[in-house]
């Protein structure tokens, strides 16, 4: 158990000899602390350097740049069995000849633990990741689920400072991955073991996680708790990213009449009122993307002000109700939880939920903030 | 534009039953939706349909006509495949042209141009009819292959997961674009998904599928407020129902149920009691979704349950809570900017108005409060 | 920078190994060319400076009948490809889609027609065909090759068929093709580069083949490969115009294979359907 910490981190391959790759760096200027015992999320889509940030920590990556201290130590040039680190792959990764056992006590017997040790240690996890009836079986004997669980008791056996964790639900179906998510969250709890989960998945990232690192295109985005990034996103990136139905962002035009502002939808008649609060950074004519998730868009009353539109599809989804209005090429959405009922070609008016709803640049994606 | 009828039909792939006496009547212009998890048989009974698979027993009937025995090419059916099935040496163009071109369908060059370009815009994919396949993104590609199943006026589109490969915001928005051109359609169309979403929000009509038999054929509302057993309520909704045992006892004021082994017992609804007293007494479990949970940190009256926080999942717009009561999780909807501690104690309400009871036995759906009024809707 | 510089080295190191392969690899051939050009008197010197004369083309082109035999070759080695495709393909195709008993075991019963030793089973075809009058005819050889073209054949394009999914068949059917057109239209394309391949490399192996022309055949039908042999005399052997005779009948192998080089490399190494 350790805090971790990143210092700038640089990550560059060496491209020479083949035909010049648009970006340089895997990972660009990445800097963040984990404290002692705290649940990170890396989250980013494929390519984003998530992976190779792991494979940086873990030691099997060599790092071109900056500094990673697990504790107070840096260690960037301990090699990976140095660095008490519990990795836990994607894949599984067990040895197939092996009994569940003996894969969980390989490492341990690699350090010449003696074997009631071993046998201790692995009585004292096996319970906890629920393999304690499967020790004797092979690997090709278990589903998925088991396999990860398997894997992950292996990755924890050696006591480790830090846990890794590589997308370890991604190659599990729905309900499994459900059931192991809620497990690796109270194991979590029981170890208190300063844990980095790597995911594509921001539903998984934000259940699992204290505090989330978003990275794209190997620099970090934001860092923060699932509910900071999720009602205070940097940019329009992370705004995109987070949350299932997703945000609905689009391009819109601000309009002026009678003193009052105006989004006007681009490519569509659709207009919705400003919210107050951003008047001071608003200028007639001024493009601007707007950000407002499904559950912000609200139906409003006679007296609201924006336009009337048309209720291009309606939903019943059980638990939510949606309506999507066409937007140009694009729907704008709205869910709500409450017993509404509407067919396509119903007129109603929309208006947002003031707090609720960010601008961003058009050109840079970020964030315009009022003071 | 046509009835489509499977009648008793069973399908035996060497000694596993694929398909048990399914019984289907898909009526004309009608969107017919197959929902069950994976392995059930959605997707044999769509290829049965289209005369891929061969039934052991039973009949298929196009508009009334048995076709068991007619070759799937002229059964004039299309059919969009969950991996898309796209000829990878030809163009897009050409890939939505082939069934115009096929001896059986063929027109002319001049009409074949204008459909093919009329599907493209609407899949908005006028822009890429000169790539092959592989030069198209997975959404790209989905769009091609429902443009080609789109192009005839078939008896019957058979869609199979067409939107289920795509990443979560464009599965959104396909799903919305397809309902909104559902209209458009004006054809029979049998759509088979595991996404419960998509089942409730695209279906006339849904056939819950489980293991090779129907389960449940009805309305998304009376497949959601009213299923048939356990199995299609625990299908339908996100977090998962939570279903529990129960026992009805009596005191003096009428009929009540003890859950989850706690020492108070909880009201029922006047209507739901008459039903539950003249079934009498067996076995009965209670199904109430995570919407219709209350809590508190503090015990406000008798109705609350003592429990401890067992998880709090935040997922953006709501946290999902997880609590344990006597062992048994339940789950819960909560808002989004819920945070408890693992362990601590919590007290919930269950909204007996709307819970459905099931029998303990064998599963089936007994009745919940009110059942008229979802039924009539 | 030192990695630079490592790489440098490690990229002459590795085409200097290779080209010494290269070396090693085609120095049989550039001997037999040159010795094409050598009188007989000067054939076993081996310095690089003779006379070259143009006698043993003009012995060997013009004055037999090598023509004869480099046309059966073709008739024989091409016919045998021509079969192999024709009736190869389907079986491939069934090998693939299909499921009937015993399906891998005959699937690799015609692959092991190839581990066969020619020799274990060429007397018994030689009195075979003496009975059955097929000793000495073109079709007796095409027919005999087939031991030699089918099974590859069929492997390779059987690969290639199984890596089409049956949904694409399915898809095609459903939009109003019958099997036939199904075949022509979506499958063959489809498999083409692997076919390509494969029948080049089983005309090759036919073009080659020795022992069954040798035993199978006679005066009528010859092969440019037993044709060699006739330079063998029985006080001395002609190494140039032999060596003219294996020169020019390697001729078309080496223009055919230049030609698809590209299919075939493709063609054994990938797939049919990518992406």
């Amino acid at each position: 158990m350790a805090k971790l910490t990143l210092k700038n981190v640089f990550k560059r391959y060496d491209n020479s000899g083949k035909k010049k790759v648009k970006n340089d760096y895997a990972v660009k200027e990445l800097s963040f602390e984990c404290v002692d015992g705290e649940f990170v999320g890396i989250l980013g889509p494929s390519g984003c350097g998530k992976t190779t940030t792991l494979r940086m920590i873990a030691g099997l990556e060599d790092i071109t740049g900056g500094d990673i201290c697990i504790g107070e130590s840096r260690v960037n040039d301990l090699p990976p069995k140095d660095r008490h680190i519990g990795l836990a792959f994607e894949d599984y990764a067990l040895y197939p000849p092996l009994t569940v056992y003996d894969n969980i006590a390989f490492n341990l017997r690699a350090k010449n633990v003696s074997e009631s040790e071993i046998q201790k240690e692995i009585s004292r996890i096996a319970p906890l990741l629920k393999v304690d009836d499967i020790l004797e079986y092979k690997p090709v004997a278990l589903s998925g689920g088991q396999k990860q669980r398997v894997n992950i008791a292996r990755a924890i056996v050696r006591k480790p400072k830090l846990l890794l964790l590589d997308e370890p639900l991604s190659h599990l179906d729905g309900k499994m991955r459900q059931v192991l998510r809620t497990e690796i969250k109270r194991l979590h709890k029981e170890i208190k073991c300063t844990t980095i989960i790597v995911t594509h998945d921001q539903l998984e990232a934000m259940s699992l996680a204290d505090r989330i690192v978003i990275m794209k295109d190997g620099q970090l985005q934001q860092f923060g708790t699932p509910l900071e990034v999720y009602d205070d996103p940097v940019n329009e990136f992370v705004a995109g990213f987070i949350g299932e139905p997703p945000m609905n962002i689009m391009t819109v035009k601000i309009s002026k009449q009678e003193g009052e502002f105006f989004f006007d939808f681009a490519n569509s008649d659709v207009r919705i009122s400003v919210p107050k609060r951003y008047y001071p950074v608003v200028k007639e004519g001024m493009s601007v993307r707007l950000g407002v998730r499904p559950t912000d868009v609200l139906i409003g009353d006679e007296n609201s002000k924006g336009s009337k539109v048309k209720v291009a599809v309606f939903e019943n989804l059980g638990e939510e109700r949606r309506v999507s209005i066409r937007v140009g090429d694009e729907y704008l959405n709205l869910t709500t939880a409450e017993e509404i009922r509407y067919k396509a070609g119903d007129t109603i008016k929309l208006e947002v939920n003031a707090e609720k709803t960010h601008l961003f640049d058009i050109n840079t994606g970020d964030r315009i903030r009022v003071k | 534009m046509a009835r489509i009828e499977l009648c008793n039909i069973t399908k035996k792939f060497k000694k596993v039953t694929a398909l048990d006496n399914i019984n289907i009547d898909v009526k004309d212009k009608e969107f017919f939706v197959l929902f069950g998890p994976a392995g059930a048989g959605k997707t044999t009974i769509l290829k049965t349909i289209a005369g891929i698979e061969f039934p052991d027993e039973g009949h298929v009937k196009i508009d009334g006509k048995i076709v068991n025995l007619v070759e799937p090419a002229k059964r004039n059916v299309s059919m969009v495949f969950e991996n898309y099935a796209l000829y990878p040496h030809i163009s897009v163009f050409d890939n939505i042209a082939s069934p115009m071109r096929s001896p059986l369908y063929k027109k002319d060059e001049e009409t074949v141009k204008k459909e093919v370009y009329r599907v493209a815009s609407m899949m908005k994919i006028d822009h890429l009819m000169e790539r092959l396949p592989s030069q198209l993104s997975n959404g790209q590609r989905q769009r091609v292959a429902l443009g080609r199943c789109l192009v005839r006026e078939p008896n019957v589109f058979l869609m199979d997961e067409p939107i289920a490969h795509l990443d979560a915001k464009m599965r959104h928005f396909m799903r919305s674009e397809l309902k909104e051109m559902q209209s458009s359609f004006n054809t029979t169309t049998i759509y088979v998904t595991h996404d419960y979403m998509e089942a409730m929000s695209l279906g006339d009509r849904i056939a819950i599928i489980n293991e090779g038999k129907i389960e449940q054929i009805g309305s998304s509302d009376e497949v959601y407020y009213t299923p048939a057993n356990e199995f299609v309520a625990k299908l339908l909704g996100e977090p998962e129902i939570n279903i529990f045992p129960a026992e009805l006892e009596m005191d003096g004021r009428g009929l009540k149920v003890r859950m989850l082994g706690q020492e108070n017992l909880i009201d029922i609804c006047d209507d739901v009691a008459k039903v539950l007293n003249k079934k009498g007494s067996g076995k009965l479990d209670v199904g109430i979704r995570g919407n219709d949970v209350k809590f508190s940190f503090e015990k406000i009256d008798d109705n609350y349950l003592k429990g401890t926080v067992y998880i709090v999942e935040p997922i953006g717009n709501k946290t999902v809570l997880t609590v344990s009561i006597n062992k048994q999780l339940i789950r819960i909807i909560a808002p989004n900017d819920f945070r408890a501690e693992m362990d601590s104690s919590i007290y919930i309400k269950f909204n007996m108005d709307n819970a459905m009871f099931f029998n303990g036995e064998d599963k089936t759906f007994i009745i919940r409060h009110n059942q008229d009024h979802y039924l009539r809707r | 920078m030192n990695t630079k510089k490592l790489s440098l080295l490690t990229e002459i190191g590795r085409n200097a190994i290779l080209a010494l392969w290269a070396i090693f690899a085609l120095f049989p051939l550039f001997w037999m060319v040159l010795i094409t050009f050598k009188h007989d008197a000067e054939m076993y010197t081996t310095t690089f400076i003779f006379t070259p004369t143009l006698e043993n083309y003009k012995a060997v082109l013009i004055n037999t009948n090598y023509f004869k035999a480099f046309f059966d070759n073709i008739i024989v080695s091409g016919g045998a490809v021509l079969v192999s495709v024709l009736v190869g393909v389907p079986a491939a195709y069934a090998l693939a889609r299909y499921n009937f008993k015993k399906k891998e075991d005959l699937a690799f019963q015609i692959l092991s027609f190839k581990f066969a030793p020619e020799i274990l089973v060429i007397l018994p075809l030689f009195m075979i065909y003496q009975k059955i009058r097929l000793f000495d005819t073109h079709i007796g050889l095409i027919w005999v090759y087939q031991l030699i073209t089918m099974p590859l054949l069929i492997w390779v394009v059987r690969g290639y068929f199984e890596d089409i999914n049956v949904e694409i068949e399915h898809a095609a059917q459903l939009d109003g093709y019958s099997w036939y057109h199904v075949f022509l239209k979506i499958l063959l394309p489809l498999i083409k580069p692997g076919l390509v391949a494969a029948a080049l490399l089983s005309f090759i192996f036919a073009w080659n083949s020795f022992t069954f022309p040798l035993l199978l055949s006679a005066f009528k039908v010859e092969t440019v490969t037993v044709s060699v042999l006739k330079y063998l005399a029985s006080d001395t052997v002609h190494y140039g115009q032999m060596a003219v005779a294996a020169s020019v009948s390697a001729l078309p192998e080496v223009i055919l294979a230049l030609i698809i080089q590209k299919h075939l490399v493709r063609g054994l190494s990938f797939g049919a359907v990518k992406g």
